[in-house]
């Protein structure tokens, strides 16, 4: 089966087993292998590998300075496995629940720090 | 039965919520300045926002995808950032003109100077965003707009030439101060087409989960609602030309409007216009801060919904929250409402293809649309249009600024 990755997978919404969206596709990881094709394995959701799409240096100042207080799993790109993903509909399916894991660090921090001191949050 | 009721809702919040503080002053200072000669520039404002919505929702509908989403992932980040930035600045500035409109109303209404109401408004704002679902900012606020119809009441009372009127349908060259026309005529579209209005209508469409059985009645909505919306711009217009037009008055000050609607109506005429001013403004402020926000959200994945607590979208509500504030502090620092809004207008339509072109892009696209995709009419008006508006405008800025 061919699959266009940038057309498909690049830049796509992902939805997680609870329907809570989990950001977007910020880049794709291919495993290249010793006298094998490469092989898909991992996409990106990460603040840092969108940011390197402008600009590397940015980047590295962004998940050093920044992203990496967020919390832990925080300052690399959060990586998930291929394998882990379906088409379905408008979106990707990720069989996790996103809400533990590292990408809704930042919502979970806004949320404790500053949300819950707002009345009506 | 709940379809034909949907529709007529639909109407009702298009012509409600069409007026804003960049519609009716630069209808007001079209009018005031150069009579019925820029009434071409309304109708034509009104064709292509009745056509960029009636795409919108028809985007929304079949693809279920807003514009941003969509944009994101047929164009990439890259792209997206540039239109993110450019529809957030314009925007911004429009934002401030409408938190300034509200405040100037309660201005006309207490005497009380714009910088002191800033914070009040700026703080109402955002707890209307903050405590109410998304159907209460829309139909509510634009239920509320209706007392805008005052304007079509001002209009017929003062007696128009009809026949005069008329002939403003077909755009004729001024027989002086041509880089003011321009930049009016500009201003007037930028006013009509603000992208934020298509944006925030596709949200509107995805949250109340539209389908493909909305197709027509989108039509219709936009058709109608556009239509009438567009004919109280054009009440507007009449009005100044009428009340200001034949003793040469220009509009430099939003203290002079309220006489839109006093000279005719008297004493009454100029509460309802302190309402309408405030109304339409605060409409349209929760509007594009919502619009904004949606921007951001669905071009970055985040949840977003207006109809969930703020908790349950940290990200989302926090950003409405700090784009209030920074409009907020335009009117704090008592940067002048019409100036700003004459700005924001013009730079509204200079940017208008960045908006406007890669959204054509997708409605052409059958991978999002299938068998609904654009016909050449649609396409030809919105390209055509929105082209001629960007070059226009970029001619016509630098000209008002040196002759200003």
């Amino acid at each position: 089966m061919r699959f266009p990755l940038v057309a498909e997978v690049l830049d796509e919404q992902l939805v997680d087993v609870h329907d809570v969206k989990a950001g977007r596709i910020d880049g794709i990881v291919l495993e290249v292998r010793d006298g094998k094709p490469a092989k898909l394995a991992y996409v990106e959701v990460s603040p840092i590998t969108m940011l390197s799409r402008f600009s590397r240096r940015f980047a590295r100042w962004y998940a050093t300075r920044i992203d990496r207080r967020l919390g832990p799993g925080r300052g690399v790109p959060f990586r998930i496995p291929w394998t882990r993903l379906a088409r379905e509909g408008t979106s990707l399916r990720v069989d996790l629940d996103v809400r533990s894991t590292p990408i809704m660090a930042l919502e979970d921090w806004l949320d404790e720090h500053i949300l819950s001191h707002i009345p009506g949050a | 039965m709940k379809k034909p009721f949907e529709v007529a809702l639909g109407v009702v919040t298009s012509v409600g919520g069409f007026l804003e503080i960049g519609s009716i002053t630069t209808a007001a200072q079209a009018g005031a300045s150069f009579g019925y000669q820029l009434i071409w520039s309304v109708v034509l404002g009104t064709i292509l926002i009745a056509f960029l919505v009636e795409m919108s929702g028809r985007f929304a509908a079949v693809s279920k995808h807003t514009i941003p989403d969509a944009m994101r992932e047929r164009f990439g980040v890259n792209f997206f950032a540039i239109v993110l930035v450019i529809m957030f600045g314009v925007s911004l500035l429009t934002l401030g003109a409408e938190l300034g409109g509200v405040a100037a109303a309660l201005e006309l209404a207490t005497g009380i100077s714009i910088p002191i109401w800033a914070i009040p408004v700026t703080f109402f704002s955002w707890a209307l965003l903050w405590k109410t679902t998304f159907s209460v900012i829309e139909n509510g606020v634009s239920m509320l707009g209706l007392v805008t119809v005052s304007f079509a009441v001002a209009a017929v009372k003062l007696h128009p030439d009809y026949a005069a009127a008329a002939h403003g349908l077909i755009p004729t060259l001024p027989k002086q101060d041509a880089a003011h026309y321009w930049f009016i005529a500009v201003s007037v579209l930028g006013a009509s087409v603000s992208p934020y209005l298509y944006y925030f209508y596709s949200s509107g469409a995805i949250e109340e989960k539209w389908d493909e059985s909305y197709v027509a009645i989108n039509r219709l909505i936009a058709a109608v609602g556009m239509s009438f919306g567009g004919g109280l711009s054009l009440a507007v217009l009449v009005a100044a030309a009428r009340v200001f037009h034949p003793a040469n008055i220009e509009v430099q000050k939003y203290q002079q409007l309220p006489q839109l609607l006093s000279t005719p109506l008297g004493h009454a005429g100029f509460w309802l216009f302190v309402a309408a001013l405030g109304i339409a403004c605060l409409g349209a402020t929760l509007e594009i801060s919502l619009a904004l926000a949606y921007l951001v959200a669905q071009g970055f994945g985040w949840n977003w919904g207006k109809d969930q607590r703020p908790s349950a979208d940290a990200r989302f509500s926090l950003t409405y929250s700090l784009i209030v504030a920074v409009a907020g502090l335009l009117s704090l620092v008592g940067l002048d409402p019409l100036q700003l809004t004459e700005i924001a207008m013009a730079l509204t339509s200079a940017s208008l293809p960045v908006g406007v072109l890669p959204f054509l892009i997708l409605m052409n696209d059958r991978e999002y649309l299938g068998e609904h995709t654009n016909g050449h009419i649609g396409n030809a008006v919105v390209m055509g249009v929105s082209v001629l508006a960007m070059i226009v405008a970029v001619v016509a800025i630098p000209l008002e600024i040196i002759g200003s």
